[in-house]
């Protein structure tokens, strides 16, 4: 009796795992094959195969405008992430200070808040200061909201790092920035390029914060695709979504050949 | 590193030891930054729901609890935040429903299956919100709805099923965006648990439903509740899907903070929601966290 | 001629006194081991010598100069790391000749030293091989080659066979033991394997909580051993209680310059026989025998819980005494026996 049960309860798992599987995978899917479609709406399966829409995108003087603020951006905060992120890894992984506990929550704490309080609150501080909203504070907030990302992965390298290597160099006559040179860096550099990957495309694909600090002189690109998907009925949008899909694959890829995909769960 | 390289004569100890930090320095930086766009920042939205703004800028020594005040005797705010809180319990748990499985799948797969499996995961992880929530547009839209024209071809319905602008196309659309922050925990977890105890419980009699029941699922509640916060949190205070998928009347105490603050621009009540809508969603995950551990808690003594 | 002089070094990590005054001299072209249990400071001792621990008090001076206060990365000691340290992200070449690269030297030099310490260790042929890919044995080897390469004063080794297996470890004690000789390298080991001590060393420190409690050739610290402590640490050893009396053990033919009162005898499992009439020694009874082969270990009964481990020969086809038999147990050379002052028993 309790065999039939086991396999029942078996068939519903492995059900319901199939479908969650379907879920995650198909949007995308349905997505990027809708993108083809030659005609004027959305139609699945499409009726034929045509790239108009793509032309379309490019050929979008205000989407490709927005599309480079957005990688500015997007490098701006990788670039930012790593200069604050590396090196407030190290001193989570090899400090010994006290209050080390306090500081390693703060550096995560990013994390906890919503994208929209990060987005309000810079709006707001920086009228404070009689700032405007503009994309220098976009860049500054998105810095914040993706430090733990950088800090997250580029500890977990660290951490499995021998320490005995440093001495081992130092024992060799490496000072201490020789041995960070040669020894610790081409170790983590992996990492690095993961974190740099990982939170270029959080930065680009952000609307939460990015609807709250955007500029009027220069939409991001997410701003831009908010406001077209609430009237726009042409594939258009599903050309760009189908365009940002495969720039996370690219993404998708340099992170699972340096740290390995599992790592973003930990 | 234990080498204490700063060992010039004259310096004396102490002195050597404040400049080396013991390694906090290079954590300066990103702390210093932090303090001035976040923690100060995140001190003006709060301020700024006690104050009276006109155009943008704080007016006179104001200290005012109006603002408060109106917020907490509006109904309107009662019954979103009430919506908010039913959408993302039913969302959280929803997502549980659904990455309990594919974690405990993966865990007894191997090779080519696993990567395939997290690809699947992380793909939409990697893909913008807004992208996913349009799929979700197009997939559950009105006659022209994907959904609904498989459906009407198969012949499975006449009329095509009015899902999107409900309450069922906002649950969907949030599960869906957020299952992979609940299955990469799990994943981790539960890949790598300690299946003696399953195969104890097994050598004791337990068929493999009970041993599932009685085993694996205390051994990961820790996880299924740290998954459950994080869920909770996102979608409680998720204003993008709710927008897109519940249509023009629709609104959740998350969407409230984006409309008041950017469409009225009425900053101090956008304030104010906000505040509220951060120290309920405080809130209500203390709560869940603290119900995993004393479930958790309860399941040692147990055992 | 003194080369490497420890002079009254301490250490305290948190509560706990790592080292304690601890003084040691090793000459030129010798090896010395560091032998005592973990805990008892003796890494910490080759770690301060290159460098990695700073002291609280104490000197250490290598050939004539004081190096006490000098960082790690300057101080030109050769040390190999318990799990050999090598680095994972460069070839067996390329970690020989990180040290030289770091002074700086022209390719050529570089090529040249490096080809050569690889045959001192006879890894030529794996020289573009990465540390993951080959055996413990080989890369302890590269580690080797790695200090070498660099012509140190001084060679230090943390432990250097404890990650190797059984089997291969006396084959590689032997094997470093002729290379450090044909080198002509002043060498200090560290391990706690004291059968390693004895077939390593020219000179054998025992050390304990930090202190140094008797340095001498490894027989000699066999043989005569200053402590109970040392005595069992080298070799096994029986410590009875006994009673001095007008300079001699009371009962026995053994000679000792102590006051009239407790001592403590130290004697060697070989150096006490088994007979079965009365004896000069000590009666009891046959507990256990574990028959070994070319010997056998008798455990013997002596009375108020104390027992004598006895090793004996045994001819091919000698019968074991069995268990139950009543024995007398008599000391084979009393002057091979050790008398230590106080009854202290186990503690030493």
């Amino acid at each position: 009796m309790s065999v039939w049960i086991d396999r029942i309860g078996y068939a519903l798992l492995v059900a319901l795992c199939a479908f969650a599987l379907l879920l995650l995978v198909a949007p995308s899917v349905i997505v990027i094959v809708i993108s083809f479609e030659p005609r004027a709406f959305i139609s699945f399966p499409p009726s034929g195969f045509s790239l108009r829409w793509y032309r379309s995108v490019f050929e979008n003087r205000q989407l490709m405008d927005s599309v480079w603020v957005s990688l500015g951006i997007a490098s701006g905060v990788a670039v930012i992430g790593l200069l604050l992120g590396v090196p407030a890894a190290f001193a989570s992984v090899r400090g010994r200070f006290p209050g080390k506990a306090g500081v390693n929550a703060l550096l995560l704490s990013p994390q906890m808040m919503p994208g929209m309080v990060i987005g309000i609150a810079s709006l707001f501080f920086g009228a404070y200061f009689a700032f405007r909203a503009s994309n220098a504070m976009l860049m500054l907030s998105l810095s914040v909201f993706c430090l733990p990302f950088v800090v997250r992965i580029v500890m977990a390298r660290l951490a499995g790092l021998d320490p005995l290597l440093d001495e081992a160099s130092a024992n060799l006559g490496a000072g201490k920035f020789e041995t960070f040179v040669r020894v610790t860096l081409p170790q983590i550099a992996p990492a690095l390029l993961a974190a740099a990957a990982f939170t270029f495309i959080e930065a680009f694909d952000n609307v939460t914060v990015a609807l709250f600090t955007w500029d009027v002189r220069g939409r991001p690109l997410p701003v831009e695709l908010y406001y077209l998907v609430q009237y726009d009925n042409t594939p258009a949008i599903a050309a760009i979504s189908a365009l940002e899909i495969g720039l996370s694959f690219l993404v998708m890829i340099i992170v699972a050949r340096t740290v390995g995909l599992a790592r973003l769960g930990r | 590193m234990t080498a204490d390289a700063l060992r010039r004569p004259g310096l004396p100890r102490l002195l050597r030891r404040i400049l080396h930090g013991r390694g906090f320095w290079p954590a300066a930086p990103a702390l210093a930054y932090l303090i001035v766009f976040m923690v100060l920042p995140i001190g003006t939205l709060l301020l700024f729901g006690f104050v009276t703004i006109e155009r943008g800028r704080i007016v006179g020594d104001s200290f005012t609890l109006a603002h408060l005040d109106k917020a907490l005797h509006d109904t309107l705010v009662w019954r979103l935040l009430w919506r908010s809180l039913w959408v993302a319990t039913a969302s959280s748990l929803l997502t549980l429903l659904l990455a309990y499985p594919v974690a405990y799948v993966f865990a007894e797969l191997r090779g080519i299956w696993r990567m395939l499996v997290l690809i699947a995961v992380v793909s939409p992880l990697l893909t913008s919100a807004l992208v996913r929530a349009y799929a979700w547009l197009v997939i559950l839209g009105g006659r022209r709805g994907i959904l609904n024209q498989a459906l009407v071809s198969i012949g499975l319905i006449e009329e095509p099923l009015r899902i999107l602008n409900t309450d069922w196309a906002v649950l969907i659309g949030m599960t869906q965006i957020h299952l992979p922050f609940m299955i990469l925990p799990l994943l981790a977890v539960l890949d790598e648990r300690d299946r003696r105890l399953e195969e104890a419980s097994a050598n004791l009699g337990a068929s493999h439903t009970e041993t599932f029941f009685r085993v694996t699922i205390p051994m990961s509640v820790p996880a299924i509740f740290a998954g459950l916060a994080l869920v909770f949190a996102v979608s409680y205070t998720n204003f993008i899907v709710p927008q897109l998928l519940g249509g023009g009347n629709y609104s959740t105490l998350a969407v409230q903070v984006y409309e008041q603050t950017i469409v009225v621009l009425d900053w101090s009540r956008g304030a104010v929601l906000a505040t509220i809508l951060l120290s309920t969603c405080f809130a209500f995950v203390l709560a869940i966290v603290a119900f995993g551990s004393w479930l958790a808690r309860w399941n040692e003594v147990a055992r | 001629m003194a080369h490497i002089v420890i002079e009254a070094v301490s250490k305290r990590f948190g509560a706990n006194q790592v080292l304690d005054q601890c003084s040691v001299v090793v000459e030129k072209g010798t090896v010395l081991t560091l032998l005592g249990p973990s805990g008892c400071g003796k890494t910490t001792l080759l770690r301060t010598i290159a460098g990695f621990v700073e002291p609280d008090a104490g000197r250490v001076v290598v050939g004539g100069r004081d190096i006490t206060a000098m960082p790690p990365n300057r101080r030109q000691v050769g040390y190999v790391f318990q799990n050999y340290a090598l680095f994972p992200h460069l070839t067996v070449a390329d970690n020989v000749a990180y040290g030289l690269r770091v002074q700086r030297r022209n390719r050529a030099e570089i090529a040249v030293r490096v080809a050569k310490a690889l045959d001192l260790v006879a890894l030529g042929p794996l020289a573009q091989r990465y540390p993951a890919r080959l055996s413990g044995g080989q890369q302890q080897r590269v580690a080797i080659a790695r200090a070498l390469v660099l012509e140190p004063e001084v060679l230090l080794l943390d432990e250097p066979f404890n990650a190797l297996d059984a089997q291969l470890r006396l084959a590689m004690q032997i094997e470093l033991r002729k290379l450090i000789a044909r080198v002509g390298i002043t060498s200090i080991f560290v391990t706690h394997d004291q059968q390693e001590a004895m077939t390593l060393s020219d000179s054998v420190a025992v050390m304990r909580a930090g202190r140094i409690e008797q340095r001498a050739p490894p027989l000699e610290i066999y043989d005569r051993p200053d402590t109970a402590y040392v005595a069992e640490f080298i070799g096994r050893a029986n410590l009875v209680p006994v009673r001095m009396r007008g300079g001699k053990v009371e009962g026995m033919a053994i000679a000792a310059p102590l006051p009239d009162g407790m001592a403590t005898l130290i004697v060697r499992p070989e150096n006490l026989r088994l007979l079965t009439g009365p004896c000069d020694g000590w009666t009891g009874r046959v507990g256990f025998a574990t028959a070994l082969g070319p010997t056998t270990e008798y455990e013997i009964d002596i009375g108020g819980g104390a027992t004598l481990r006895v090793l004996a020969a045994r001819r091919a086809g000698e019968a074991v005494i069995q268990a139950g038999q009543a024995v007398c147990v008599a000391v084979v050379d009393a002057a091979a026996c050790r008398v230590l002052a106080g009854n202290r028993g186990d503690d030493g």
